[in-house]
């Protein structure tokens, strides 16, 4: 049951903070392209 | 930011958002399926790393057929977008693979007693492991460019002839390997198709979300830096002047 717990626990988690990270990633390109735009505007 | 305006597809954008919807649906529809699907009397519960661990291997191949498809447009139309959609299928592949290579040898601790073996077919997926490992390696580590995205795009295609060996591998060795044969139609046992089946539609759908996401942010960053390096022409580009 452990290693059971194991594959499903490392592959929920590691998925789960990938997709974090990208979320994240895509946030962070967002703002700097809004600020980027911004600056170009001013 | 609209998706049109950063330069990503609003279709692409759109997908992205259904298959994360979609995926909250089947995660739950997986669990219980996995939960409840019937013990396999000679392996025990351990078995049922099956149903994350195969669909994983099949997430691994897609995300290297993509790196392949991409680089294959890229050369064709040169067309930087393909250029990246290639960059996103060898990491979202690579994260595949390293799980796949991760709850593998899981599995053998349980039923062999033993991490690893040098089995053909645990060493091909290494092998397959490591290509793409280099691919990323390659492009983090180069200053970009057209000359690195035609040198990535031939060694994607390349790279993916290690797919079909890797999936015939046991095969090719006559079975000799401790690694069991490929699935057939029929194969498993009964009441362990629908976990089976929801598990790769689960992982799948995860597998497509994560390489929209990933595609997006490759495009704002490549937009970004196309922007840090020449505004004036972007600005003019999006009013159309």
């Amino acid at each position: 049951m452990n290693y059971l717990i194991a594959a499903y626990g490392v592959t929920a988690v590691s998925l789960a903070a990938y997709t974090l990270h990208l979320v994240r990633e895509r946030l962070r390109a967002r703002e700097s392209a809004s600020r980027a735009r911004e600056t170009n505007n001013g | 930011m609209t998706a049109e305006t950063n330069g990503f597809g609003p279709v692409a954008t759109r997908t992205r958002t259904a298959s994360g919807a979609l995926l909250g649906v089947l995660l739950i529809a997986y669990a219980y399926t996995v939960v409840t699907a019937p013990i396999d009397a000679t392996q025990g519960v351990i078995q049922k790393i099956l149903y994350v661990h195969v669909p994983l291997a099949y997430g691994a191949y897609l995300g290297f057929v993509v790196t392949a498809l991409g680089g294959a447009l890229y050369l064709w139309k040169a067309d930087e977008k393909w250029d990246r959609l290639a960059v996103s299928g060898a990491e979202v592949g690579v994260i595949f693979c390293t799980l796949m290579l991760v709850t593998g040898p899981i599995w053998a601790r349980g039923t062999w007693g033993k991490w690893w073996s040098w089995d053909p077919r645990l060493t091909v997926t290494l092998l397959l492991w490591f290509v793409y490992l280099a691919y990323l390696l390659l492009r983090n580590f180069s200053e970009g460019g057209s000359r690195t995205a035609r040198f990535a795009g031939v060694y994607g295609l390349v790279g993916a002839a290690l797919i079909p060996l890797n999936y015939f591998v046991i095969e090719i060795f006559g079975g000799r390997g401790m690694h069991p044969e490929n699935l057939e139609r029929g194969s498993l046992g009964e009441g362990m198709g629908m976990p089976f089946v929801i598990g790769n539609l689960t992982l799948f759908v995860a597998f497509a979300y994560l390489l929209l996401l990933r595609w997006e942010v490759e495009t704002l960053r490549a937009r970004n830096l196309a922007e840090s390096v020449d505004p004036v022409a972007l600005a003019r580009e999006e009013i159309g002047t």
